[in-house]
């Protein structure tokens, strides 16, 4: 009996012990996202300027109703749609590709490798203003090599057409290393039986990685994919520092267009609006990974 | 496929060389064991014989035409894995039918979305639907044949790795260790029906395994690896009864040969300078020999009965038999047991003798083996 209640009581103590450990996350995250959050989220309703931040009046969904009949709104949703959506096709694709590459051993394999890695390596404002430079029309790399194969200057982003596609060139040459290393991570754990069993069974090295490869490096693909769509919503530091959302917004993601309304119009109400829609897009792209991760992970469960 | 050869075949791994020159005949039908301690180089030959480890030298023939560069594909061989090597996203059937389905593959099925639609046409062919249900059926897994193999148990899963073996019936099955990863008593019974198999498809096994109990039980003809080189190549009774070497007499068997290195004066053996005992026949010659004699040749009998004085020290029960680990003694005292390795005694039923008790052995002259004690070969009678 007493030892029944010893165990009780330890089996509490380990409970409690449990929420002890997740208290400081908890606070930490408290504290400094859903607080601001919450807060972000009353704003959205109320009309708060720069100029009076604590002074705002609830005006129930006016903010978002606003939002709904300005067309630089849906421009702005686009873009970041747009952009997240290439990012992750061109980013994914070309990560994985060079990864495959790399994963065969060959000479000088670890300097290909450092190169390559190197985009990932470099501070976002550091790789700005080295892209700036090279994109800048009168002196810029780019426009040299172009001139010298005997095509005209391009308004790298300065132009409403290729302002965007210079934005993505960016974030590619940034993104598609991140991608590369977990696919390598994972293309490493490859059970080289499997892939032999393949070879005798008569698979072509292409079938091989389709049936063997692929299904094994899938997962890591995916998760690489959700956090580069999920980095692509909110990235601020490239666009603003090479574009600053122009020309003519061309490039005015989300992101870009909350500071915007928030420190340059001071409409700190609509800019929360702004900032709602795009948490309401990346938990979207949480919810899709989810699903279909969880889809795919029936079959591990299966007994 | 009526034969097999492997003509001077060697294997090296930058500096080290795994296999250094080996030649033999694999029969066509026969169940061939290659049994080696581990880093012998025996699953490297199979994986040479499978094609998927490259021969640095000497040839494989197939038929008498040179396979040295054939795919696993153009060898007709089906390989069993260690650890099984199933595809994890596919099913049961999925596996199995996986080399019939590769085999109605078509290089321009690897279009996108012409891939997709002629997978799903393949898994509905009703010949190979047929097919995997009776090689399922044959193998039990028809009522698993829709689970996934994390599901399934160790002993399941190497039944859907022979299946996928099977189902395209090749004329050469290569096994690497396949019940290592099973526990005792599974292990007895897929060897059953690993034999049982063999004898069902009639084609050539070549089994690669360290467990000596596993060869004996299951081969028709064994060969001994050691060190990347043939030891010996024979029939399972072969091995047993007349190993070629020293080394096949201590890997061979369950207690192991008992070898005693003597000195050969007549029909008198000397062990040691204070220990010699009388062998019923003159020796094969005189000088340093090794005396070799299995477990079951040994007679326990109470002191002073048989030529050699000892002392029990170990004794194991299995049951239907007995083990008996004695230390030889010189000079009939305690004081002068003789430090080598314990002569172990098998013999039936289950009447345990007392440890440290005093006893004798006995043996009959015809049941010797020798070899010569520097060399390690066998000395023909």
């Amino acid at each position: 009996m007493a030892a029944k209640t010893t165990m009780r009581t330890s089996a509490l103590g380990a409970r409690a012990a449990g929420y002890l450990f997740i208290v400081p996350p908890v606070i930490y995250l408290g504290v400094f996202m859903f607080w601001p959050l919450a807060r972000q989220m009353w704003m959205s309703l109320t009309n708060t300027t720069l100029a009076r931040p604590n002074d705002g009046v609830f005006v129930g969904l006016a903010n978002y109703a606003r939002l709904l009949e300005t067309p630089a709104f849906y421009a702005s949703l686009r873009i970041t749609v747009v952009y997240a959506s290439l990012a992750v096709l061109l980013g994914v694709t070309l990560g994985v590709v060079s990864a495959l590459a790399i994963n065969r051993p060959f000479r000088g394999r670890a300097v290909v490798r450092g190169i390559l890695l190197f985009g990932w390596a470099v501070p976002n404002v550091a790789a700005a203003l080295i892209w700036l430079w090279m994109f800048n029309e009168r002196s810029g790399v780019f426009n040299k090599m172009l001139l010298g194969m005997g095509f005209s200057r391009l308004r790298w982003l300065t132009s409403i057409d290729w302002s965007l596609p210079s934005i993505l060139i960016v974030t590619v040459w940034q993104v598609a290393p991140f991608v590369m290393l977990v696919t390598l991570a994972a293309l490493q754990s490859v059970p080289e039986e499997v892939r032999e069993a393949a070879r005798v069974d008569g698979a072509d090295p292409l079938n091989v990685f389709r049936n063997v490869t692929w299904p094994h490096i899938l997962p890591s693909v995916q998760l690489a994919a959700l956090l580069v769509a999920v980095w692509s919503i909110r990235r601020f530091d490239i666009i603003y520092l090479l574009t600053g959302g122009g020309p003519l917004g061309s490039t005015s993601t989300l992101v870009v267009k909350i500071r915007q309304t928030a420190f340059e119009a001071h409409e700190l109400g609509i800019a929360s609006a702004y900032g709602a829609v795009g948490l309401l897009l990346a938990l979207l792209v949480a919810g899709i990974h989810n699903l279909v991760d969880r889809r795919r992970m029936r079959w591990v469960a299966e007994r | 496929m009526p034969e097999l050869v492997l003509d001077t075949v060697a294997k090296t791994f930058g500096d080290t060389q795994v296999i250094r020159s080996l030649s033999a005949t694999v029969e066509d039908g026969e169940f061939l064991v290659l049994l080696g301690p581990s880093g012998c180089g025996k699953s490297t030959l199979l994986r040479m014989i499978a094609g998927l480890t490259e021969i640095t030298a000497g040839e494989i023939r197939f038929d008498g035409k040179r396979a040295n560069d054939w795919s696993p594909r153009e060898r007709d061989v089906a390989f069993v894995f260690q650890s099984y090597a199933l595809y994890p996203h596919m099913t049961v059937r999925g596996n199995i039918a996986f080399p019939l389905v590769m085999d109605a593959f078509r290089p321009w099925h690897h279009l996108p979305l012409v891939n997709g639609w002629m997978r799903r046409r393949r898994m509905k062919d009703p010949a190979i639907a047929a097919r995997t249900d009776a090689i399922a059926r044959q193998l039990e897994l028809d009522p698993l044949i829709d689970r996934r193999p994390a599901g399934l148990s160790g002993g399941q899963r190497q039944r859907v790795a022979l299946a996928r073996a099977l189902i395209r019936d090749p004329s050469i099955y290569l096994l690497d260790e396949p019940l290592s990863n099973l526990d005792a008593r599974l292990r007895m019974q897929m060897r059953a029906e690993i034999s049982s198999l063999h004898h069902k498809v009639g084609k050539t096994f070549v089994y690669v395994t360290h467990d000596q109990v596993e060869a004996m039980t299951m081969a028709t003809r064994i060969i001994v690896l050691d060190k990347g080189e043939v030891q010996q190549i024979g029939t399972p009774d072969e091995i047993y009864h007349a190993p070629a070497n020293t080394f096949v007499a201590r890997f061979v068997g369950s207690p192991s040969m008992n070898l005693l290195t003597v000195d050969g004066e007549g029909a008198q053996l000397r062990i040691s300078p204070s220990l010699s005992f009388a062998h019923g026949e003159a020796a094969p010659r005189a000088g340093r020999l090794v005396f070799g004699i299995r477990p079951e040749k040994l007679e326990l009998r109470p002191p002073g009965e048989g030529p050699l004085p000892a002392e029990v020290v170990v004794v194991e029960s299995l049951g239907a038999e007995i083990v008996v680990g004695c230390r030889l003694q010189a000079g009939g005292t305690r004081d002068h047991l003789i430090d080598h390795d314990l002569v172990f005694v098998r013999r039936p039923g289950n009447e345990r003798p007392a440890l440290g008790s005093p006893c004798s052995l006995s043996f009959a002259a015809g049941d010797v083996v020798w070899f010569d004690a520097v060399t390690g070969l066998r000395l023909k009678p």
